[in-house]
């Protein structure tokens, strides 16, 4: 049983009054270090924010729409180029859609039904800043403010719980997990053969006879009282938290054995092994911490104004390569390894995987085959408990705003409401501030 | 002429450069606070022969093919280290963030240019500087303007061009909305053809034929506006002064909140911008010499950046950096910095890096704690990277573990920890098997309490702050 901050102080010398106790999202129990035992209760919700704007016309395509290939002449796809490398269609079934020939491995998983498709998804009055609509995503609130949905779910319902319950892989902790009650840990991904290795307290090896003396020295000026809500205060409870929790992490995920085979030497590109890489962290830490609730990573790059499609090589023609096709392959052959590394564990009926991003794109491409900013998008909603198909509804292109763009048919809010009702088992109401419809994609 | 306090000095230091050496504080100090800030500004007057002398004898940027991205990193930790005029290269940096732009997208060689220019211009009229950064081929590239041409223009640069280079999408005072989607398009259209030579020196180019000559609606006037008019006209908006000023104040002196007195605060020092002809320099002169940046509520009111904490760390201790002859292996300062957030050339995107709270997280603050023992546990002093030598540690040390724990949080600092102070001292008198032990300052103590203790010391909260 991992010592927290109140026994901590009560246990130094000199022991200080705290105003403020945080509680941990670790204390680790005995079951850390070991597979964990499969919970037919269990529900693990993975988040993969897509930054800088996804092309939704471009990721779920509206084939049938005469509109699309006269608002994109040269990037957009036309029925025959459905396709995915091994030639398999990408239609999905008899639907006026086809999926990015990128992602054939989504494709499956939708055939399988694992997967929901929320089309439309926006909010009204929507803003073109990347930043300001990142915002409104993060905390579900349309002025940007306060903190993150995810946070909020967090102080709820991951307080006092036993063990690591939430994580996000990089090296920031995204607005979406930022909390009130507790702090999110995140862990940037090292590179090389562990991952993990960078995530622990160091001290000079030359004179291990010390470390006692430091971690004591280190617990004890980082659990001083400091003025509530200051950045000093946050700061040392990031400080403590991270050192305690890090020798935990690493201990449970030491014991993980890889279900399936990820990608790497750079194969089909360096941006799918390092997201992959990413996923593959969650799966060590959903495999081996039973208490992991709330997992998250991101894929950036997708602010596509220009050469969305095509490589120097193909003058910028072929689409079923460059900027756009990379990253959606990346996401897609990284989503369906991370699948089957979670089914060889028999875990796939406890995980649903959520992306979104903070805008599709114009629907009229620009002079350098690219699109400006654009408003609503497809979004994917993909695990076992989830019931496939196609949700909401695709707005028309004969019917856009006045600066060209689309007008979104789902408030993104029902989908959080819906994950948050039917999957985790919140109360998405006091979460979101309102009610808003479930959309049936899952209970 | 308003005098300094040594405290009033290290904080001049640290927030308009790194940090410094106690002999470097009291040279400051002694210049009363005018003084100090002109010395500071008017850094060309500065002696830098020994950097310039490090940067010949450690960088070969003769051919494009040298300088990469390891190469401009290492380069530009090397000036952050060992230059003489700190306010120069801390000016470079609020631009850098400001101007925000990625090696992920750019190539080196234009990354180094942007730089340059950066620095060059870093407080010529804010107008001027803007003129240059636009016409420059990394920003060119970086924002899409070489492929925003006539007839369906690419908006990627007229939008951030308002929205994060100098307005804001809403006035940071009266909040009023700066501009519209409608003007966004104009914009853009105002700057089709902006591109450049594609061989060396590779200048700023319009191509005509590509050029937008049309009238176009910008903030209701109607003309048919030039990139150039309108850059003049944005830098002329006051929404423009109080947007730069409130990105300067929440650089240099404290967070800005919203209430009426920091708004009030923002319109003052505005008008310095306005009535100077849009001078930087007279700006950040106003701002740095004023009784805010001198208050309490300034004083470790920022987070440290880790640019900040590394650099910091090996000016104010007097450590060594060697920046080695090559990118491999010897990029210890660029990569630490990077573990901790802030890869310089690669910011995480137009916006730049997200301060204070953004830079606090569990990863990150290991990674803090970290470099403080890479820091003071590498022992090889030969190869390329940052270490402290006993030699440099030994005169910071006292016979008494108190006065050696005030010592050290001095030149840190000054830091003012409170109880910590007792624990430090404790650390100091305990052995391995967690009994007392009597400190004496020998070779032996240096080499592993010493260390460890500065260890400690730089992850302490309060270090964490500048």
């Amino acid at each position: 049983m991992a010592i927290n901050r109140r026994q901590f102080i009560k246990r130094s010398a000199g022991a200080v009054s705290v105003s403020l106790i945080m509680p941990r999202l670790w204390m680790g129990g005995a079951a850390l270090g070991q597979q964990a035992a499969a919970d037919p209760n269990r529900r693990v919700f993975v988040v993969i924010q897509l930054e800088g704007g996804n092309d939704g016309l471009n990721t779920v395509v509206p084939y049938t729409d005469s509109r699309y290939l006269t608002l994109r002449p040269t990037i957009g796809f036309k029925d025959t180029e459905l396709k995915d490398e091994n030639g398999a269609s990408t239609i999905l079934g008899n639907d006026p859609f086809g999926l990015n020939p990128a992602m054939g491995e989504l494709k499956s998983l939708y055939d399988a039904g694992r997967v929901a498709i929320v089309l439309g998804a926006g909010y009204p009055s929507p803003n073109l800043s990347h930043f300001f609509s990142m915002d409104i995503w993060q905390t579900a609130n349309l002025t940007g403010a306060g903190s993150g949905w995810l946070g909020r779910y967090a102080d709820q319902k991951l307080i006092g719980k036993p063990g690591l319950s939430a994580v996000s892989i990089g090296n920031v902790l995204p607005k979406t997990l930022h909390a009130d009650k507790v702090v999110i840990p995140n862990i940037a991904p090292a590179g090389g053969s562990d991952p993990f290795v960078n995530y622990t307290f160091q001290t000079d090896a030359r004179f291990a006879g010390d470390k006692n003396n430091q971690l004591n020295t280190f617990k004890s000026t980082s659990t001083r009282s400091f003025q509530p809500n200051s950045f000093i205060d946050a700061i040392a409870r990031a400080g403590f938290d991270a050192e305690e929790g890090a020798a935990q992490i690493r201990a449970a995920v030491g014991t993980y054995t890889p279900g399936a085979t990820y990608p790497t030497n750079n194969q089909p590109s360096a941006t799918a092994v390092s997201f992959a890489s990413a996923l593959k962290m969650v799966a060590q830490l959903i495999i081996t911490i039973p208490d992991a609730n709330l997992l998250y990573v991101r894929l950036g790059g997708f602010d596509h104004h220009s050469q969305e499609i095509g490589t120097t090589a193909d003058n910028f023609t072929d689409k079923t390569k460059g900027q756009h096709a990379t990253l959606l392959k990346a996401f897609s052959l990284g989503v369906k390894t991370f699948y089957d590394d979670l089914a060889a564990h028999n875990l796939a009926d406890n995980v649903v995987i959520m992306n979104w991003t903070e805008f599709g794109r114009r629907p009229n491409e620009n002079a350098s085959k690219g699109c400006d900013h654009g408003t609503q998008t497809p979004l994917f909603v993909i695990g076992n408990p989830v019931h496939g198909g196609l949700y909401g509804e695709q707005p028309s292109l004969s019917d856009l705003d006045n600066a060209g763009n689309m007008k979104f048919k789902v408030d993104f809010r029902s989908m959080y409401s819906t994950i948050l009702d039917k999957w985790l088992g919140a109360d998405s109401q006091s979460i979101l501030g309102a009610n808003y419809p479930n959309l049936g994609f899952l209970g | 002429m308003a005098s300094l306090s040594y405290e009033e000095g290290a904080h001049l230091l640290r927030r308009a450069g790194f940090g410094g050496s106690p002999d470097e504080i009291d040279d400051l100090s002694s210049r009363g606070r005018e003084g100090a800030v002109d010395y500071l500004i008017n850094f060309n007057q500065i002696d830098n022969t020994a950097l310039q002398n490090l940067l010949s004898a450690s960088f070969d940027f003769s051919t494009q093919g040298d300088i990469t991205n390891g190469e401009i990193r290492r380069w530009w930790f090397t000036r952050l280290v060992a230059t003489k005029r700190q306010f120069e290269e801390k000016m470079t940096l609020f631009w850098h963030n400001h101007f925000a732009t990625s090696s992920s997208k750019v190539q080196d060689f234009f990354m180094l240019n942007q730089n340059l220019l950066l620095r060059q211009f870093s407080l010529d009229r804010f107008d001027n500087l803007l003129l240059k950064v636009s016409q420059d081929a990394a920003m060119l590239i970086w924002l899409d303007n070489i492929t925003n041409v006539l007839g369906r223009p690419n908006e990627n640069f007229g939008r951030e061009l308002q929205e994060l280079f100098t307005m804001g999408i809403n006035d940071v005072v009266t909040g009023e909305q700066n501009y519209t989607e409608e003007d966004v398009k104009a914009v853009a259209q105002a700057f089709t053809g902006w591109d450049y030579v594609r061989r060396a020196p590779f200048a700023f180019q319009l191509k005509a034929n590509q050029h937008d000559n049309s009238v176009k609606t910008i903030y209701g006037q109607q003309a048919n506006f030039s990139g150039e008019d309108v850059i003049t006209i944005i830098s002329a908006r006051p929404a423009t002064a109080r947007y730069l000023t409130w990105k300067l104040f929440n650089f240099f002196v404290y967070p800005l909140t919203g209430s009426a007195a920091d708004k009030s605060t923002i319109d003052r020092f505005s008008k310095v911008y306005l009535n100077n002809n849009h001078s930087v320099k007279e700006l950040v002169r106003a701002i740095l010499t004023s009784d805010e940046f001198f208050s309490e509520r300034a004083f470790f009111s920022l987070v440290k950046q880790p640019v900040e904490l590394v650099v910091g760390a090996v000016r104010m201790l007097g450590g060594t950096y060697n920046p080695g002859t090559n990118a491999r292996g010897s990029n210890t300062l660029a990569q630490l910095s990077r573990n901790m957030g802030e890869d310089l050339f690669g910011p995480p995107d137009v916006a730049g890096w997200d301060f204070n709270l953004g830079w606090v997280n569990t990863a990150s603050m290991l990674e803090r704690f970290n470099f403080a023992n890479t820091f003071m546990s590498n022992r090889n002093f030969t190869n390329p990277g940052v270490f402290i030598t006993n030699d440099q540690l030994r005169p910071i040390t006292k016979p008494s573990s108190k006065k050696t724990v005030k010592r050290f949080l001095s030149r840190l600092g000054p830091l003012s920890v409170g109880e910590a102070l007792g624990t430090l001292r404790a650390y100091l008198e305990t052995g391995d098997n967690g009994q007392p032990v009597t400190y004496v300052n020998d070779d032996p103590t240096i080499d592993k309490k010493i260390r460890g203790l500065v260890h400690q010391i730089m992850c302490l909260p309060e270090f964490q702050l500048n």
